[in-house]
């Protein structure tokens, strides 16, 4: 039976066939590749109707921004989102699993998800990984109970709070936090509140950078505001490019392949005699 | 007259004196020593950090015309190439060259160095010094510091009283008399080409063209080595340049490109 | 010496007006000595889908085994196509299942999705997905191929102008690099054809 066994992982989970030959590898000096990250200014805080999450748009690889609009406000619930800060595979990965975990929970109980759930699914999943799973996380949502607003280091513990900041530039925007924040803040406020904090990141912050992204959630209604500010538009760049003549590229050899139409099959009952 | 001896002299290096900052040219050289408990160190950590041209692909042959001496243009850190046209061949005096292989700081110093003191041999003595002697300059030079993070890989090549010569000289205090040499991380393939077309009897022009393919083929193979091919030979009344070819164009003259029709792959004749 | 430089390599990708190009060297070396001069790290998965496998050279050839043993059943299972979104995730899910052993790979991926509008998308080893709209690069020359890519790129490009910019670009990022260049290879697809281009560089 084993032999039959198909390359497919049965249930999931995390495979470790190469940590050995990996770990021979970096005995052998050759030095193991560092990961994107999101060195990041993420930001949350609640305000009068619901909760406003914000983040910036930089991903990094060591001293290269290698993407200059990533998306790092995470889509949980239709009620809950999380901002990442950390290597961006793990919280990628961390939260469409945890999404998926709540949208089958949605099937099974017929009830809008709790802001609770999503954050006990993932502490418990982060703690099970001793912070090897280095995922730091805002997550921020509206449910039956009320607006939460909670933070989730990489080792699985939580705080809960009325404002939060996370990732490298965190400082730089809890100081903005901590000297205009207050309870009830309308909404226009919150946003360029929140605006404010993650451009405090961006300027200030060098893993942090580009543009600002908010999220704002309030009862029965999610607003992804995208790219809600641009403090940074590109100016360096001529409009028109770099032109080459046709045939200007010296080529060895060339193979040209048509592709074939797909025929497509309608199905319909009248063929199924 | 005084014997010139400053090629037995320690040149381990000392603190210099305050007082005089402009010692006279002809004083052995000496650096300041970093104020740190681990110099030897230090020194490593330092050359590790600043590694420039270390790939590279020099070679030089003896033969009955006289010495050919050829070499890439290529300087890189690691795997980013910072020139394509470096000057690997370094004209010592007008019948001496020397080749410059590990670190390029080290080698153009050291070589400016030794230019100076064969001035000073030549104007002390009334006659040019021999190849023999220079590289004998230089090898003592390089044995006084060795083990200090030097980094050098030359050949000395040159025409004296005695007739062509060739030397081998390294930072480890080596000094090898021999007939071919090649340096670099791309030698082993330069090797190949040299010995396999390596005859006394060879023309110039044959002699140049063997060093010619021995360095394209060493840039071909190795990655760091490219640029610019550049020949030197060396004869009775001094070294003179015969070459330089970018290696780029070089491939496509001993490899021509066979112009090629483009190639459309059919489709299917639709099913009638 | 990082594992990304063992082998050596240089991809790009960039989107034109309903097409796309992908592009890569083609030197397989082992450390700083070229073993190879034609090598291939961009495959056909179909007609509309190609990826590039920059890093280590036998990941890569495994990690492109497996993916095609995955694509294959689920055609046996669907009777279609992968979309290249959907294609993408799975290769980003194969990575992030080795997120503590992982394949030394940095993938690229171009497509062509329904209404033929261009895909492009890169990854790190573990999988995490980067979209552009632009280009994506990849390999030991990639921070020279990303400065290209900056100044050259424009948007909207017809295949022909996006075949002289992706080639350019790629010729002068692997000129600046020990591990990679040695010629180029260019697939150019559009809806109706695929034009697979061998470009002539330098050879040093």
């Amino acid at each position: 039976m084993e032999k039959a066994r198909v390359d497919l992982p049965p249930k999931g989970g995390f495979s470790f066939d190469l940590c050995r030959r990996n770990e021979m590898l970096t005995k052998k000096g050759l030095q193991l590749p560092g990961f994107r990250k999101t060195g990041t200014t993420i930001v949350g805080l609640i305000f009068e109707d619901g909760v406003i999450l914000g983040a910036d748009t930089r991903a990094t690889e060591g001293p290269i921004v290698a993407d200059k609009n990533c998306e790092k406000i995470h889509y949980m619930a239709p009620n809950i989102y999380c901002c990442g800060a950390g290597t961006a595979a793990d919280t990628e990965a961390v939260t469409d699993m945890v999404s998926s975990q709540l949208q089958l929970h949605r099937y099974a109980t017929r009830r809008e998800s709790r802001v609770i759930t999503a954050l006990t699914l993932l502490k418990s999943h982060l703690f099970s990984y001793q912070g090897h799973v280095s995922a730091a996380l805002v997550l921020g949502g509206v449910d039956i109970t009320g607006p939460h607003l909670h933070t989730v280091y990489p080792h699985g513990s939580t705080d809960t709070l009325p404002f939060a900041t996370m990732g490298s530039g965190s400082l730089a925007a809890m100081a903005v936090f901590e000297s205009k924040y207050k309870e009830g803040l309308t909404r226009e406020d919150g946003i360029q509140l929140v605006g404010e904090a993650i451009c405090s990141g961006i300027f200030n912050d060098l893993g942090s950078g580009s543009n600002v992204d908010v999220c704002v959630i309030t009862k029965g209604k999610t607003d992804y505001l995208r790219n809600h500010q641009l403090p940074n538009p590109r100016t360096y760049i001529s409009s028109r490019g770099y032109s080459f003549d046709r045939g200007h590229t010296e080529v060895l050899s060339t193979k040209i392949t048509p592709l074939k139409l797909k025929a497509e099959v309608v199905e319909n009952d009248a063929m199924e005699e | 007259m005084k014997l010139d001896a400053s090629g037995l002299q320690t040149f381990a290096p000392h603190r210099a004196d305050p007082d005089n900052l402009y010692p006279d040219l002809s004083a052995p050289p000496s650096f300041d020593l970093p104020g740190c408990p681990d110099f030897d160190g230090f020194q490593k950590k330092a050359i590790q950090m600043v590694k420039p041209a270390k790939g590279t692909t020099t070679l030089a042959f003896i033969f009955n015309e006289g010495v050919i001496v050829a070499a890439d243009s290529r300087a890189s850190m690691g795997g980013y190439i910072s020139s394509q046209t470096v000057k690997k061949i370094i004209e010592i005096n007008p019948y001496m060259i020397g080749t410059m292989a590990g670190g390029a700081a080290d080698c153009q110093f050291w070589h400016r160095n030794l230019g100076i003191k064969c001035r000073l041999h030549e104007l002390a003595n009334k006659r040019r010094i021999s190849v023999t002697g220079a590289s004998k300059l230089l090898a003592n030079i390089l044995y006084s510091y060795r083990g200090m993070g030097l980094s050098v890989g030359t050949m000395i090549a040159g025409w004296d009283e005695t007739g062509p010569a060739l030397y081998y000289v390294d930072s480890e205090g080596g000094r090898l008399k021999g007939k071919r040499f090649s340096v670099g991380s791309g030698s082993p393939y330069a090797y190949g080409v040299l010995d396999s077309g390596y005859r006394s009897d060879l023309s110039i022009e044959e002699a140049a063209e063997l060093a010619r393919r021995a360095i394209y083929h060493a840039t071909f193979r190795d990655g760091a080595s490219g640029g610019v091919a550049s020949v030197y030979h060396v004869g009775p009344n001094g070294w003179k340049k015969l070459s330089g070819d970018d290696v780029g164009e070089l491939h496509y003259k001993y490899y021509p490109v066979v112009p090629a029709i483009v190639e459309h792959e059919m489709a299917d004749a639709p099913p009638a | 010496m990082s594992i990304f430089e063992y082998n050596g390599s240089a991809l790009v990708a960039m989107v034109g007006k309903n097409c796309f190009a992908i592009a890569s060297d083609r030197r397989l070396g082992v450390q700083l000595q070229t073993v190879a001069t034609d090598f291939r790290r961009i495959y056909r998965i179909h007609d509309k889908v190609y990826i590039g496998l920059s890093g280590l050279a036998t990941d890569a050839q495994t990690l492109y085994q497996r993916l095609v043993f995955r694509h294959k059943l689920y055609q046996l299972r669907e009777e279609r196509d992968m979309k290249p979104e959907t294609f993408a995730s799975l290769v980003s899910s194969i990575l992030y299942e080795k997120r503590f052993g992982p394949y030394f790979c940095q993938p690229v991926i171009a497509g062509l999705g329904d209404d033929d509008q261009p895909f492009i998308c890169t990854m790190d080893c573990l999988g995490a997905k980067e979209l552009a709209k632009d280009f994506v690069v990849s390999g030991s020359a990639s921070e020279s191929l990303y400065g290209a890519c900056e100044s050259m790129y424009k948007p909207d490009m017809e295949p022909e102008e996006l075949f002289e910019n992706i080639s350019q670009a790629l010729l002068a990022s692997v000129d600046r690099d020990c591990l990679s260049g040695w010629g180029g290879h260019v697939f150019l697809v559009t809806p109706s054809e695929v034009q697979e281009r061998t470009l002539k560089g330098r050879m040093d």
